[in-house]
């Protein structure tokens, strides 16, 4: 295949490929939309509710549309051998040699598990340092870890680490004192202090994973193409183990390509940056992107909260390239294991991609960026909109049938084979609507099947297809629920309010608990129930074609428990479902990272009565946690008023033990050098008659737990 | 032969024996001080015991001295004071004071992994075998490379005139809780009245 140059302009070819792209989504959404007016004009005319049914049709379809035509571009292109204008063709990898530069991977974590983390980073590490190429890399923690647990774990786990792989002058880790701005200021951050160090620097998420090959090529990628700003992979989602984490990863692996091959068809240059797994070009990320804030306060304006997108759309403005390397293979990333964590991601993120509607008339922004934010406020605002559609839609039932014969008028009347059949007059919309909602996952299996390579890595065309049926089911019934959930985070978005939710059953072996279950979705399930009933008196038949939104909200608990199963993940493994290559074939970095995290898991925990502070504990007891912590904290010089307040928090805490101080009093303890040198002598000075119990406690048990001669509780 | 263990042994017991403060107390002193150890990686008993007879040697000199002070704490200084003479030997650093020598000390000896490569070497002043003192030497940890500061100031995003007049609405109604309070009745009785209407 020709060599693929991002450097000389083909204006005219993206031209029209997005012309092909979009005239087929508008296409696509007019026929749909003259289906739907024709129905809703029978009664002659259109009143104010069909108007307004008709217009959030219009909304809704277009999202459908978009869909689909990205599908089938994709597959189009799959066929076609693959697409020429993908920034993965711009180099010849068996016959060139690209030299590298520096570049730092940068992994923001804020109080994530810390074992996870770390045998992240390690597996990573040793993965550049196979391919030779571990001297133009350096890897960062940027800790913005508020726990005082976390924050210890991170420094004992960061020092074995280093100890280990001989990484230190190579590995670093940074503790941000205040955590301004989140991840974006944590990276800006980094960028201030070390980013002219470095000419690229790889984002990863606490929990993406690549291979030292992908960042090589992404590296060399580049620096083939100068005027490249960011290049983003495709992270495929890996390691679910709950029937949910499992599908939602089947469902990646397998309609991915197409759709992502479409992405890249139609946006070329003007691509997206999803926060993470992406390569950037340091010095003008410097330069464009540090972000203001936007108008007004939160929920709306303030701090820009989702920055990826918005950061993407400014290196286009300045001139930058963002490409999607959608087939460079090694770049992994995990998955909520449940429903409910997938709903609590979203509400994080539903806010963020909502400010975004600022942005969307922002002067010098490219359109296919404009696009991209639009999308992004789509994909929650449409909740609401299916909502009031589906709802105003009732309403409408509701007025058809007081008038005379209504019921007749509402169904019409065929001949199949002979015998006269009732069908409904929406029927031929309604199979126009699935086939758009669903040939797109029929053109994904298809794109599979062709290469018997490629279906057994899914186990094969058999269990690949009845897979895809199966997730096919579940996402139907879980559509209706994310429905609900977003048109909340929504809702309760624009009121500025936040969403509280049930705290979790720690002992739960398996999955999401009854109590957490039912007080996460009762409302739904009530909703569902009184509006199926309501419109089973209403119209029977109507009920009929409400029915698939209406299972999924009257069963929601169950499913949600259901899906949050590992036991049922498991299962479905060993039936061959839902399969991913990843499962059938476990690259090298998951197949370690597994390992390193069996044995991490396996170290004793400690007691429960000193779990909660253990890392306060660890670093005032143990000798070697201290030293290092107190190394890693900035000497300063405090006010007589500080010296007072710290002298009697120090008292407190030996005195009455940590139980009686509040989070924020252990973090300021921990974050004073002095307070730690001094704790440290003290508690190993004092009687034991003087301590609290919990500290004689700590003592005895510590010793007892460090037994085996390692200081972490990581290995 | 059997006179020589014997007196060996007879030395042994007779070598030391606190004058001063209760067996209890001294009792205590030695499980703190054991603790400290096993905390320090110490897992070696016979040169363990051998360093917490010395460190409570040293303390029961002092207690003789200051009765009123615990033989905890005196032990437990005496363990620390004998490290800082110990660390400093080590690395070189005879100035520091205390706080900076422990810290830098405890630090070089996790890094040096120096109880489990050298399980006799803890707090020995006579014998430092030359690797572990150069490996002690040689350890220290870099949290971060040296600095090269960047300015990344927040640039304003021209939003567009739609925008722009949307920001100052929003931003002079959050001025005025009231007006906002009124607003969203406003929304909520039309949104009644809406429905009303919709389903005449």
């Amino acid at each position: 295949m020709k060599l693929f140059s991002p450097e000389q302009p083909e204006p005219g070819r993206i031209a029209r490929r997005r012309a092909t792209f979009f005239s087929g989504a508008f296409a696509l959404t007019a026929l749909a939309t003259w289906f739907m007016a024709d129905l809703l004009w029978r009664e002659g005319g259109l009143d104010g509710i069909e108007w307004a049914i008709l217009v959030l049709f219009v909304i809704l379809f277009s999202q459908v549309a978009i869909g689909f035509m990205t599908a089938v571009l994709g597959y189009y292109v799959i066929n076609r051998g693959g697409d020429t204008r993908r920034i993965t063709n711009t180099i010849d990898w068996d016959n060139e040699k690209v030299d590298l530069a520096t570049t730092a991977i940068v992994m923001p974590v804020f109080n994530e598990d810390v074992s996870r983390v770390f045998e992240g980073l390690r597996v990573i590490y040793r993965s550049v340092e196979e391919t030779g190429q571990l001297a133009h890399f350096d890897f960062f923690i940027l800790s913005d870890s508020n726990k005082p647990n976390q924050w210890i774990q991170e420094e004992v786990a960061w020092v074995e680490l280093c100890k280990q792989v001989k990484g230190f002058g190579r590995i670093f880790y940074r503790k941000r004192r205040q955590q301004i701005n989140k991840k974006a200021g944590n990276v800006a951050d980094f960028l201030r202090r070390w980013g002219k160090k470095y000419r690229y620097m790889v984002v990863l998420d606490a929990d993406s994973l690549m291979t030292g090959e992908a960042l090589v090529k992404l590296v060399r990628m580049m620096e083939r193409n100068p005027r490249t700003g960011i290049i983003q992979t495709a992270p495929r989602l890996v390691n679910g183990e709950t029937l949910y984490a499992r599908i939602m990863s089947f469902a990646n692996r397998l309609y991915s390509p197409i759709f992502l091959s479409g992405l890249n068809y139609w946006q070329g240059p003007d691509g997206n940056y999803w926060g993470h797994n992406a390569i950037i070009r340091v010095q003008p990320f410097i330069d464009h992107c540090a972000l203001p804030d936007l108008p007004g306060s939160e929920p709306f304006g303030g701090r820009i909260l989702s920055h990826d997108f918005v950061e993407a759309a400014l290196m286009r403005k300045a001139g930058w390239h963002v490409w999607l390397a959608y087939d460079l293979e090694g770049s992994y990333e995990e998955g909520p294991p449940t429903l409910i964590d997938s709903a609590k991601r979203d509400r994080r993120w539903s806010q963020g991609n909502m400010q975004h509607t600022w942005l969307l008339t922002a002067r010098g922004f490219r359109p296919a960026n404009r696009f991209h934010l639009f999308m992004g406020v789509m994909g929650y605002v449409s909740s609401p909109l299916w909502l009031l559609f589906l709802i105003l839609s009732t309403i409408h039932v509701f007025n058809r049938l007081r008038e005379p014969l209504a019921g007749e008028r509402l169904m019409g009347e065929s001949l199949f084979f002979g015998y006269p059949l009732a069908i409904p007059q929406a029927f031929t919309l309604f199979v126009f609507t699935l086939l758009l909602l669903f040939l797109p996952k029929i053109l994904g299996v298809l794109a599979t099947a062709q290469t018997p390579a490629e279906s057994r890595r899914f186990g094969g065309v058999g269990r690949m297809a009845l897979s895809a049926l199966g997730e096919t089911m579940v996402s139907a019934l879980l559509a209706p629920i994310a429905m609900l959930f977003n048109t909340k985070f929504v809702v309760f978005t624009l009121m500025g309010q936040g969403v509280s939710w049930v705290t979790q059953n720690r002992g739960a072996t398996d999955g999401t608990d009854w109590r957490e279950a039912i007080l996460t979705h009762g409302e739904q399930t009530l909703f569902g129930i009184v509006w199926g009933v309501s419109a089973f008196i209403l119209l029977p038949a109507f009920f009929w074609w409400l029915s698939p939104v209406l299972v999924g909200l009257v069963f929601a608990i169950p499913i949600s428990i259901a899906l949050s199963k590992a036991s049922y993940g498991d299962a479905a493994k060993r039936l061959g479902l839902f399969l991913t290559p990843e499962e059938v074939m476990e690259p090298e970095l998951l197949r370690k990272l597994r390992r390193n995290l069996a044995e991490c898991y396996q170290h004793p925990q400690p007691l429960d009565t000193l779990r909660a502070d253990y890392g306060l504990m660890q670093a005032v007891v143990d000798p070697y946690v201290n030293a290092v912590h107190v190394s890693l904290l900035r000497q300063r010089r405090p006010s007589e008023e500080s010296r007072d307040y710290f002298a009697q928090l120090r008292q407190r805490l030996l005195h009455d033990g940590p139980v009686k101080l509040s989070s924020k009093e252990k973090m300021a303890l921990l974050l004073d050098a002095e307070s730690m040198i001094w704790l440290h002598e003290e508690l190993w000075q004092r009687p034991s008659s003087a301590l609290a119990d919990w500290w004689r406690l700590a003592v005895r048990q510590y010793n007892v737990l460090t037994a085996a001669p390692i200081t972490a509780l990581y290995r | 032969m059997q006179t020589d263990l014997d007196s060996a042994t007879a030395a042994l017991l007779a070598s030391f024996r606190p004058r001063t403060g209760t067996m209890d107390a001294w009792n205590a002193a030695y499980v703190r001080v054991e603790d400290y150890l096993r905390a320090h990686r110490i897992h070696n008993r016979l040169h363990q015991s051998r360093l917490i007879q010395a460190i409570l040697e040293r303390a029961a000199r002092r207690h003789e001295a200051t009765p009123a002070f615990e033989p905890t704490t005196l032990a437990a200084e005496e363990a620390a004071a004998m490290m800082d003479e110990w660390f400093s030997e080590l690395l070189g650093e005879k100035n520091l004071p205390h706080e900076r020598i422990a810290v830098a000390g405890r630090v070089a000896l996790l890094l040096a992994d120096g109880p489990q490569k050298w399980p006799y070497a803890f707090l020995d002043l006579k014998n430092i075998p030359a690797e572990f003192a150069r490996t002690m030497q040689e350890s220290s940890i870099q949290a971060g490379p040296d600095l090269a500061v960047s300015s990344m100031v927040p640039r304003e995003i021209d939003l567009g005139l739609i925008s722009e007049a949307a920001g100052e609405t929003l931003e002079r109604i959050e001025k005025w809780p009231i007006v906002r309070t009124l607003l969203l009745w406003t929304v909520f009785v039309a949104t009644l009245m809406g429905i009303f209407y919709m389903t005449r």
